[in-house]
């Protein structure tokens, strides 16, 4: 039987590796893969956790409802990035810098 | 109180669910240059809500939706504020938008979203309402999708904005796993309970404050703020800077009363997780204040100045949270009304004159006095009370601020907070002497259509007016939140 | 009843901020908003005396507040006090009030700045409202400073005359000189008493918690606002330059009602007066109405004749104060404020005529100036009448009102004099008849030089006409509110007030100083009174009619030579034409000291913000500049140095934010690990 740690330390793995493509990743798109890396490690954590501590299935509501919010906020951030990529042919966020100090 | 029976409490935000979906369908039957229609229409909707909303005010406290979500007067204070705040930036976004009905909806979904935010009492509502206020707004910060700034403004924001709840979620999935529950009261339960590891439960916290303090812009979680403030549409930079934040501060304010603090103590923190909250807290408020106020010195876009300025005034409320008091709470409740009407003012100001200006920056102001009084005066009344010097609103409610914490005898924290209302100055004054001190040769003079003449009057009374009576709203204010100490 | 006061008093305020709103667009410019708002008031003032009157109860009281401020240390009610004396008053002021708009209809038709007068006109009357009902001092101070601030928006309303601008200035600088002192004296009785609120501060004098010196101090400080602003010596200089105004304003703010505050002011706070803070009141009141009547003789402009003889007058009201002729004083006031606002409508419009025919004919010339006018009687009927009623009034002529009130200042005075050991006390008296003599004399000599004998100036008296119904009609609402009856109903004596409504309702209140002394402030004998006022009556009217005498002797049947006579007096004649040389004498010290003070002011304002603003770039450029002024670099440098390194760590605490969306969020990770490691050491 696999035990709670391992999952934990999946996501946390997980967690861990969307923070660095947030950080490191120059393609707007690319960052944007990382914070679904986030926020599927929280999925992970939150199923793993309903399944091994809660009674009721809580998490894994909170799962599904999270899997639905993902979907849109992609859906909004790539309606962005389409945006820019039409005024500036490029999606590399390291040269959006016109704001700034 | 089960879901069915749940409904009748609903009401406010029931009828928002139902107009939005009218308006939605009203847009499509109306001819282009009748656009503007539905903007009445969202100000008649928001309307309505804000008194369904204030008519709940003396409703006992409950408990909705098997506990998803809480009506108590605390709720029901900030829903009357972020109602107000929409119709008061729909009637701003007027003049400019007048075409885009589909901007007027967005704002009601964001209402709508602002709504469930002060009222959520689960984990999953937090993240539901807190996504559905901000994916609406990252849209409204690049609605002039021609416009590159905006463009810029809006990606930085959706990113910034993603991986911090992305952040606050996997906090709370901690929170889950440590408690078993979803539920703010069953969470507060099982801390206070059970003997938990102090570092999960502080790392978890301390994801979950990256989350809040990135909507209601404290530093190190402000960063966004800058940025999308100078890019987006001036109206959605008046409204982010006062809706959005006054929600999440509610928020803040909730989750702080009923997760960390310890329900048998009602004036401090829980000392069973062993955390330094209040100097913790007073050492962000001081960091916030101080870099908005040193960043805004120097500022050329007005709106990016006003930007770091909305940092400093997350600063200064913070300092009230400190003290974690029925006083504190009160003073910031008061003071995020005042702070709404004197924002929105500035702003008005700014969207009001930028097409005759031609120019964001500080120095198109140059002579403003001379070309409309009216305007420079107000700006000048607006830029005083944001300074806190009286006769004005805003003075009224940093006395109430320091007051809070001078009676927790937080005297280092006070003086900071006065030193730093002497840095804005700078900034603020800047404002002023630009539009009066420094004149061109020849005066032209800039004619003002009515409808801005009267929008701006309707901004600066309650400013002059809160700042010789404001008895009422203080009262107000602490009646709602005395639910919280049980008086 | 205080709803009712409440609709008194804000609609005025309503009507003001529609109309500097939106004024300019309504239909008339929006003057019926602001002439329908205080015309209500006025309809409202009546049903409120009406039904004062039908109480006929002289304790009668209403009050009601609620909390305004509250900071835990103070403690501040808003609130209205309704007795007898502001029931009276409020109706004398919305009378005169409303009067003065309907005319206003009239004389400033076609200014540019119409609704805007109308809308200042509006502020003044709420302001004016305000401060005669709220219930405590602090809010009677703030109502004062704004009663204020709307007469030098009037006096310097046709901003564009140098004059005019100038005048605003001098009446804002004179009055803080008085206000200071108001404001001490307000300092002094929230630090001892803890408390604005005026039944407050009558119980806390009583038992004694204020006393002594700090009484008399705080009655002379509180005395030294109403000198401002009632305009007596020595800061009476404001009031003949505010004739400047529109003489609509003249007439209200500058005769019948603001001027009048400090008398009401004195009244409100007789309670706390000590005897030595009575007897400052009355010689500075006894003192300055001799004085300004005897300014006023010289005067050719019409308007100051009028202006030093309201000065005169309200000396007579602040003497009366002082030497206890409460009841007296207090009548003087309202009789005076409808006659005296008479005087000012109705040399409004003899100036309209004038200006008018100036303009027809094209000859260029001060409208105001007595010695271009002459005859017209002929010519304004209802103006000329109405006038003589005014002036028999303001004379002490029996049959009118000012007799009554009049004669009951100087019957008070002789009282007073009579009942104190000291012989110098005859003093005020005599002040006060002397006064009488000289009120009667300039008054004819102004209706003599203006309505009577031949025309000075033939083509300009071709062009005078009588005014539009408009402004007669509150001439002669003026004129019937002059007449003697009026005060003294149900008696119909026209020998005294005793018996009328007036006296029954207005009593002089408990002195608070008393109750704390355990004996009277001043003790007037019964016996001593009467035979005062018998006395006194009988003087005055012979002074009135001497003085009416002369004036004809010298102006109508030109009996005496009136060059001659001022060639024989010549000294005295420049003395009082030059005003004393008061002006003279304060620009001289007082306004060049505060001038050179103020370009101190401005020169250390200048250089400090743009100090701030240019950094230290200023302190080089300056250097030669400030010889001796080294402690001031010192500072400015300080400041500057203080400046620099805030500027350039916002500087450099702005380079966080690079424009990189990745570096904030690394900074926000940072941030929260920073957050995590501080909170675990």
């Amino acid at each position: 039987m696999i035990q709670l740690e391992s999952y934990l330390i999946i996501s946390a793995i997980v967690f861990v590796l969307g923070i660095f493509t947030i950080l490191y990743k120059k393609n707007a798109v690319g960052i944007l893969m990382g914070v679904e890396l986030i926020l599927n490690s929280v999925n992970l954590n939150f199923i793993a956790f309903a399944r091994y501590i809660d009674t009721y299935i809580n998490g894994q509501l909170v799962a599904i409802f999270i899997i639905i919010l993902a979907a849109s906020e992609a859906a909004v951030a790539l309606a962005i990035i389409l945006n820019m990529y039409r005024d500036r042919r490029s999606v590399d966020v390291t040269k959006m810098d016109e704001m700034k100090n | 109180m089960n879901n069915l029976n749940s409904l009748q409490y609903f009401l406010p935000e029931l009828f928002l669910s139902a107009s939005i979906l009218i308006i939605i369908i009203v847009d499509l039957l109306l001819k282009k240059d009748k656009k503007i229609i539905t903007a009445y229409l969202s100000v008649l909707a928001v309307l309505v809500a804000f008194f369904l909303a204030y008519r709940q005010y003396n409703y006992a406290f409950t408990s909705l939706f098997e506990g998803m979500i809480v009506l108590d007067s605390f709720a029901v204070y900030f829903k009357v504020l972020t109602a107000l705040s929409t119709i008061i930036v729909i009637f701003i976004s007027m003049p400019a938008f007048r075409r885009h009905s589909e901007y007027y909806i967005l704002l009601l979904v964001v209402t709508l979203g602002m709504f469930l935010m002060v009222e959520v009492n689960d984990l999953l509502m937090i993240i539901i309402a807190m996504e559905m206020v901000g994916i609406i707004s990252y849209v409204l910060a690049g609605f002039n999708k021609f416009n590159m700034k905006s463009n810029e403004a809006s990606l930085k924001y959706v990113l910034y904005g993603a991986a911090s709840t992305g952040v606050m979620a996997f906090g709370f999935s901690y929170i889950y796993g440590l408690t078993g529950h979803t539920n703010l009261f069953a969470i507060q339960q099982a801390i206070v309970g059970h003997s938990l590891q102090p570092l999960p439960v502080f790392i978890a916290f301390v994801m979950v404050v990256a989350g809040l303090g990135y909507k209601i812009a404290m530093v190190p979680f402000h960063f966004w703020v800058p940025d999308v403030y100078e890019g987006a549409p001036t109206p959605i930079t008046a409204f982010l800077s006062v809706g959005p934040k006054a929600a999440g501060i509610a928020l803040f304010i909730r989750f702080l009363i009923t997760v960390v603090a310890h329900p048998a103590s009602q004036t401090t923190f829980i000392q069973n997780v062993q955390i330094q909250a209040p100097l913790l807290l007073a050492v962000l408020a001081v960091v916030t204040m101080t870099l908005g106020n040193v960043s805004a010195l120097g500022q050329k876009n007005i709106k990016r100045m006003l930007g770091y300025s909305a940092i400093a005034h997350v600063g200064y409320m913070m300092m009230a949270l400190v003290v974690f008091n029925t006083r504190g709470f009160t003073a910031i409740m008061f003071y995020m009304v005042v702070y709404m009407f004197m924002n929105f003012g500035a702003f008005w100001v700014v969207q009001s004159m930028t097409p005759h200006l031609g120019s964001e920056d500080i120095s198109a102001y140059k002579g403003l006095g001379y070309r409309h009084p009216l305007t420079a005066v107000a700006m000048a009344v607006f830029m005083l009370s944001l300074t806190g010097i009286p006769p004005f609103a805003g003075f009224i409610g940093k006395v109430y601020l320091f007051a809070a914490i001078i009676k927790q005898n937080w005297y280092t924290l006070a003086v900071i907070g006065v030193i730093n209302g002497v840095i804005s100055l700078y900034y603020y004054a800047y404002v002023i002497k630009v539009m009066f001190l420094d004149r061109d040769e020849e005066i032209k003079a800039i004619s003002v259509p009515l409808y801005d003449r009267v929008l701006l009057w309707l901004l600066l009374i309650p400013v002059l007016a809160l700042g010789v009576y404001w008895g009422p709203l203080i009262d107000l204010a602490h009646n709602s939140i005395g639910f919280f100490f049980g008086n | 009843m205080i709803k009712l006061a409440l609709f008194i008093w804000l609609l005025p305020l309503a009507a003001f901020v529609i109309n500097i709103l939106i004024g300019k667009r309504l239909p008339r410019k929006g003057d019926w908003l602001s002439v329908g708002a205080i015309g209500i008031s006025f309809i409202l003032s009546l049903i409120m005396l009406y039904r004062v009157l039908v109480d006929y109860d002289p304790n009668f009281l209403v009050q009601g507040s609620v909390p305004w401020i509250d900071l835990g240390v103070l403690k501040l009610n808003m609130g209205l006090y309704l007795d007898n004396l502001a029931v009276i008053i409020v109706t004398a002021v919305s009378t005169v009030s409303f009067l003065v708009h309907v005319y206003s209809i009239g004389y400033m038709e076609g200014d540019p700045l119409y609704n805007r007068f109308f809308a200042y006109l509006s502020l003044f009357s709420f302001s004016m409202l305000g401060l005669v009902m709220w219930d405590n001092l602090f809010g009677i101070y703030m109502m004062w400073e704004l009663v204020g601030i709307c007469s030098y928006l009037l006096i310097g309303f046709y901003f564009t005359k140098d004059s005019a601008a100038n005048a605003g200035k001098k009446a804002f600088i004179v009055n803080r000189v008085g206000d200071f002192g108001f404001l001490i004296g307000l300092l002094i009785v929230i630090s001892t008493v803890g408390s604005f609120n005026l039944t407050t501060i009558h119980q806390a004098v009583g038992q004694g918690v204020l006393h002594g010196g700090l009484l008399t101090a705080a009655g002379i400080l509180l005395f030294a606002g109403a000198v401002g602003k009632s305009a007596q010596f020595p800061l009476h200089v404001w009031l003949p330059d505010a004739m400047e105004g529109p003489t609509p304003v003249s007439a209200l703010i500058h005769a019948a009602t603001m001027v009048a505050a400090g008398v009401y002011l004195m009244a409100r706070l007789n309670f706390m007066l000590t005897f030595d803070a009575m007897l400052v009141v009355a010689y500075v009141g006894g003192f300055t109405s001799l004085f300004a009547a005897t300014i006023a003789i010289t005067q050719n402009d019409i308007k100051r004749v009028l202006a030093y003889s309201t000065i005169s007058q309200l000396g007579y009201m602040i003497m009366a104060m002082g030497v206890g002729a409460y009841v007296a004083g207090f009548f003087h006031l309202v009789t005076h404020a409808m006659f005296k606002a008479g005087l000012f409508l109705g040399s409004g419009s003899v100036i309209h005529a004038m200006h008018h025919s100036m303009e027809k004919t094209g000859i260029h010339g001060d409208p105001n100036d007595m010695r271009q006018m002459g005859g017209f009687r002929k010519k304004m009927p209802y103006t000329h009448i109405t006038f003589v009623i005014f002036s028999l009034a303001l004379s002490g002529i029996p049959f009118f009102s000012g007799f009554l009130s009049k004669d009951a200042i100087l019957g008070g005075t002789l009282a007073f004099a009579m009942s104190q050991s000291n012989p110098i006390h005859y003093l005020l008296p005599t002040f006060g008849f002397v006064a009488a003599i000289i009120t009667a004399f300039y008054m004819f000599r102004l209706i003599i030089n203006t309505f009577y004998g031949k025309p000075k100036n033939e083509s300009l008296f071709k062009h005078i006409h009588e005014s539009p119904k408009v402004m007669t009609i509150p001439l002669m609402a003026l004129a019937f509110l002059s007449l003697y009856f009026i005060y003294t109903i149900p008696s119909i004596s026209p020998a005294g007030p005793e018996g009328g409504w007036f006296t029954h309702l207005i009593e002089r209140p408990i002195s608070a100083v008393a109750t704390q002394l355990g004996h009277p402030v001043l003790f007037i004998p019964e016996h001593t009174e009467h035979a005062a006022h018998v006395n006194g009556m009988l003087i005055s009217i012979i002074f009135a009619l001497t003085g009416i005498l002369l004036a004809y002797l010298f102006y109508y049947w030109k009996k005496i030579d009136v060059e001659k006579f001022t060639q024989r007096i010549k000294p005295l004649y420049a003395l009082s034409f030059n005003k004393y040389y008061m002006d003279e004498l304060y620009q001289a010290t007082v306004v060049s000291g505060l001038l050179l003070w103020n370009q101190m002011l401005a020169w250390f304002d200048l250089h400090v913000i743009d100090g701030i603003v240019n950094g230290s770039a200023w302190v080089v450029r300056n250097f030669s500049f400030m010889d001796g002024w080294i402690d001031k670099y010192i500072v400015d440098g300080l400041v500057n140095l203080v400046a620099n390194m805030t500027l350039a760590f916002g500087k450099s605490v702005r380079k966080i934010e690079t424009g990189q969306i990745q570096n904030y969020i690394l900074g926000a990770v940072l941030g929260a690990f920073f957050i995590i490691i501080l909170t675990m050491i």
